[in-house]
């Protein structure tokens, strides 16, 4: 649009800053004497002062979400158990151990130990630790899962829980966890824009070739990155509503946090920016929410890595997907991770200015794949801005078949139709099984609709400048529009 | 690659696949859809009313120069019985004249509308090249930034017209959203997706090519053989937004839709009440009458930081306290014109053809 490659440079926008130089001192800002160890936000801290300054952000992160108990001294009670969801990755081995340090493991450093009255009572009855265990997903994949049921060892307070991903589509995990089993299999047609939904009688049910199914039909690697986490999610919820819990706490840190928001963003997650970092879900048919807190989102990489190696926290390696790195969510990921470099405050300023919005409008039901809220009218908008048939307002929906594309968000949508700009597009349809809660979330009551590259120009021939000269000016012919636009163009038009 | 036929039509050859949805479509179907989108746009969005006089803010760009054509032919198509001018702002760079605004000057008799050509010169006595040669290569987008803005709605002022059209396309919007959340510019991240923009004092501008891809820009102009000029400055003046923009491009190539879909997202969130509470108050200038957001507009706060030879004023807040500092600016200053709206009587002659 404008000459200077910035579209929207009006009124002069602020600037970012680069790079600030820290405290000039060397000491540690808390006790001034200890030679500091660990910069953090331009702020020197030793080792001894670090922990309690981490411990104490934690705390801040949890208890306001907790009741206080009904006679309460200012003391904490929570209505159901505590869930922790543990990858094995370093974000939740931390907050592993602050949860079982701060409210389970008896306190030496406090005069009166474990009768110290705030530790008579616990303020949750049951810890649980989750491990979803996703190694099903593709064949070769290593599975961890004795990794990370050692690592978890330690804290024997906390029940360790297995869950697979392919209990996703396991009809016999669902009705352990509660869940109404289905009285008939739904498939959907992801080769269509509508996604339109089949039920068959499959005589298929191993769950671990459903996942597969499922993952392989996805259009796109993006899709793939977006849709594990998203069934990883659900299936910890669900676990954690079989289990009586009020609260799920996750290990995302500021920067995790911060590339799950411009990643969500960047796959249409807008509506639901808030629930990246708090969150309530209110399972089908139930009252009481469950709330699911990030209490490390306000603490960096740096800093989870530093309490873990000063700790001595046994951090697993997460294996990588095969086939991603070209994704919406590594690509967000290298780019954060590389301009925090430069740009150290961005981390922090992507998450302040994200707490700072709301969702437009209000929302009554719940998207059936993530189960996070939904906005009206996407059907609609996707028609008018990006028209994909030429008879509008003509789409009679095929008798007998019903369509998916109502009861997803739209991030959901777009992780099930957006296709890739590379090959061939899949037209064949191909029927897919759904995730049990889907299923079981369409055949229930609320929803009876079931009855019915860029190329940079170069600076070329056409110079009249000096070397002073700023500006760029050339005529595009019809070649380099062509040129431009040539991947797109499927045989030389002959003009 | 086998020849199919377009899916839309199912009647002729397949002669592109769309960069939005990946479709395989033939040339008029690529043209209808295009069209229909932008003229979807135009009426979902309410932006004109019959009789309306609308401003096409033309660079000789790309996007201008496809937006000129379409605008044209969605006026008489569906009878919108719009005014259409062409406003052209000459930036005063050496070499970017002649060619650009020979393209402008070509379009103004191809759409026979009125065209009008404002110069940084002639509004603010400086031209970018002046202020390049003062203020060096840096910052110089600023000054650029800011000086078009204020262009544009003066130069609409005195052709007298209601609204400002101009050539925004989903990329540049899709790329604002991500700056501004990175930035931490709130109150640009609320406006940034809305269609039209309108301060209180201000002419209403709007974006029609807000849901199109840059990409579908490019092809419409191959295939319809329109020419533009590509002007662009060659070395990186906002390194940050570089990184966003080759960001946004990487996107693109993962996923085609990521760009509608950040538009999507932007438009779905708003500033929280509590935080629009703490939202400063639009002023207008003193020394000028154009909105502000301080004293002195942006373009005024610059400008005297020209005239003063302290040039990264108004860049930086801090810069800006230090010119304050420094004392009144001295009663020989040279200033911006008054601004004042007149819409609906055009203030200066049109150029009624080219020269
Ligand atoms: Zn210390
Ligand atoms: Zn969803
Ligand atoms: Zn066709
Ligand atoms: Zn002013």
């Amino acid at each position: 649009m404008s000459s200077c490659g910035a579209p929207a440079a009006e009124g002069g926008e602020a600037l970012m800053q680069k790079r600030q130089k820290y405290d000039k001192s060397k000491n540690c800002v808390r006790c001034k004497d200890n030679i500091g160890n660990i910069v953090v936000r331009h702020a020197v801290y030793c080792k001894n002062c670090f922990s309690p300054m981490i411990a104490a952000k934690f705390r801040r992160g949890v208890e306001p979400y907790v009741n206080e108990a009904p006679k309460g001294r200012r003391r904490l009670k929570a209505s159901g158990n505590i869930l922790v969801g543990l990858s094995g990755g370093v974000g939740s081995t931390v907050i592993l151990d602050l949860v079982n340090q701060s409210y389970f493991a008896p306190r030496t450093d406090t005069p009166g130990g474990k009768e110290h009255p705030r530790f008579n009572e616990r303020i949750w009855q049951k810890g649980f630790v989750c491990y979803v265990d996703i190694s099903a997903v593709f064949p070769n994949m290593r599975d961890r899962t004795n990794e990370v049921r050692n690592a978890a060892k330690t804290y024997d307070a906390l029940e360790f829980i297995l869950v697979r991903l392919e209990n996703a589509f396991d009809d016999s995990w669902w009705t352990s966890v509660g869940g109404k089993p289905s009285n008939s299999e739904l498939f959907v047609d992801f080769a269509d824009q509508d996604l339109l939904i089949t039920a068959i009688s499959d005589s298929n049910t191993d769950p671990v070739a459903a996942l597969r199914t499922f993952i392989s039909a996805l259009p796109t690697q993006t899709a793939i990155s977006q849709a594990i986490p998203t069934l990883v999610r659900v299936l910890l919820l669900y676990t954690a509503r079989h289990l009586g819990v009020s609260h799920v706490l996750l290990g995302t840190s500021l920067t995790s946090l911060s590339i799950s928001l411009i990643s969500s963003i960047s796959q249409g997650g807008g509506f639901t920016v808030r629930e990246e970092s708090d969150e309530q879900w209110m399972a089908p048919g139930s009252t009481t929410p469950i709330r699911i807190i990030k209490p490390l989102q306000d603490v960096g990489m740096k800093e989870c890595s530093a309490w873990a190696w000063w700790h001595g926290l046994p951090v697993v390696q997460k294996e990588k997907l095969p086939g991603t790195g070209q994704d919406i969510a590594a690509l967000t990921k290298d780019f954060i991770v590389g301009l925090e470099k430069d740009y150290p405050s961005t981390v922090s300023t992507i998450a302040k200015t994200c707490a700072k919005l709301a969702p437009k409008h209000g929302s009554v039901r719940r998207c059936l794949l993530c189960e996070r809220p939904i906005q009206e009218g996407i059907d609609d908008w996707l028609t008018r801005t990006s028209i994909r048939s030429l008879s509008i307002g003509n789409t009679t929906p095929r008798f007998s078949t019903a369509r998916l594309t109502p009861s997803l968000c739209y991030s959901c949508h777009t992780t099930l139709t957006s296709k890739s700009s590379r090959g061939a597009t899949k037209s064949t349809s191909s029927f897919v099984r759904l995730p049990v809660w889907l299923s079981a979330g369409l055949q229930s009551a609320e929803y009876s609709m079931f009855q019915i590259p860029d190329e940079r120009d170069q600076p070329a021939e056409k110079t009249s400048a000096k070397d002073t000269e700023v500006w760029q000016t050339r005529k595009i012919g019809q070649q380099e529009m062509k040129h431009a636009i040539g991947d797109f163009l499927i045989e030389d038009s002959g003009q | 690659m086998a020849p199919r036929n377009c899916v839309l039509c199912e009647k002729n050859k397949a002669m592109l696949k769309r960069p939005k949805t990946g479709q395989q479509i033939c040339k008029d179907c690529f043209f209808y859809v295009f069209e229909t989108e932008v003229h979807n746009t135009i009426t979902d969005a309410k932006l004109f009313s019959p009789g309306d006089r609308v401003a096409i803010g033309a660079s000789g760009g790309k996007d201008s120069t496809v937006l000129a054509y379409v605008m044209k032919t969605l006026n008489e198509r569906y009878a919108y019985g719009l005014d259409l001018f062409l406003l052209s702002i000459d930036e005063g760079i050496t070499g970017y004249r002649d060619d650009s605004l020979e393209t402008v000057k070509r379009n103004q008799q191809q759409y026979s509308m009125p065209l009008k050509i404002l110069s940084y010169d002639e509004l603010y006595g400086w031209t970018m090249d002046s202020i390049v040669k003062q203020v060096g290569r840096k910052n110089n987008c600023t000054f650029c930034g800011v000086f078009r803005r204020q262009a544009l709605d003066r130069g609409a002022a005195m052709l007298g017209v209601d609204h400002i059209v101009t050539g925004h396309n989903a990329d540049d919007i899709a790329e604002t959203v991500l700056m501004n959340i990175m930035r931490g510019d709130i109150a640009r991240l609320g406006r940034c997706t809305s269609i039209v923009t309108q301060g209180e004092d201000t002419i209403k501008r709007s974006k029609p090519f807000k849901y199109t891809y840059e990409k579908e820009i490019v092809m419409y102009a191959y295939f319809k053989k329109l020419d533009y000029f590509s002007t662009e400055c060659i070395y990186s003046p906002d390194a940050y937004r570089g990184h966003a923009r080759t960001f946004l491009k990487n996107l693109e190539a993962a996923r085609p839709s990521a760009i509608i879909d950040i538009i999507h997202s932007g438009e779905a969130f708003e500033i929280r009440e509590e935080v629009k509470a703490t939202q400063k108050v639009q002023q207008t200038c003193r020394r000028c009458g154009y909105m502000a957001s301080n004293d002195l507009c942006k373009a005024c706060t610059l400008l005297e930081g020209l005239e003063r030879g302290m040039d990264t004023t108004g860049i930086t807040e801090r810069a800006r306290k230090k010119m304050e500092a420094e004392g009144p600016a001295p009663s020989n200053l040279r200033t911006i014109p008054f601004y004042k709206r007149t819409a609906g009587s055009p203030a200066v002659m049109i150029e009624s053809s080219p020269a």
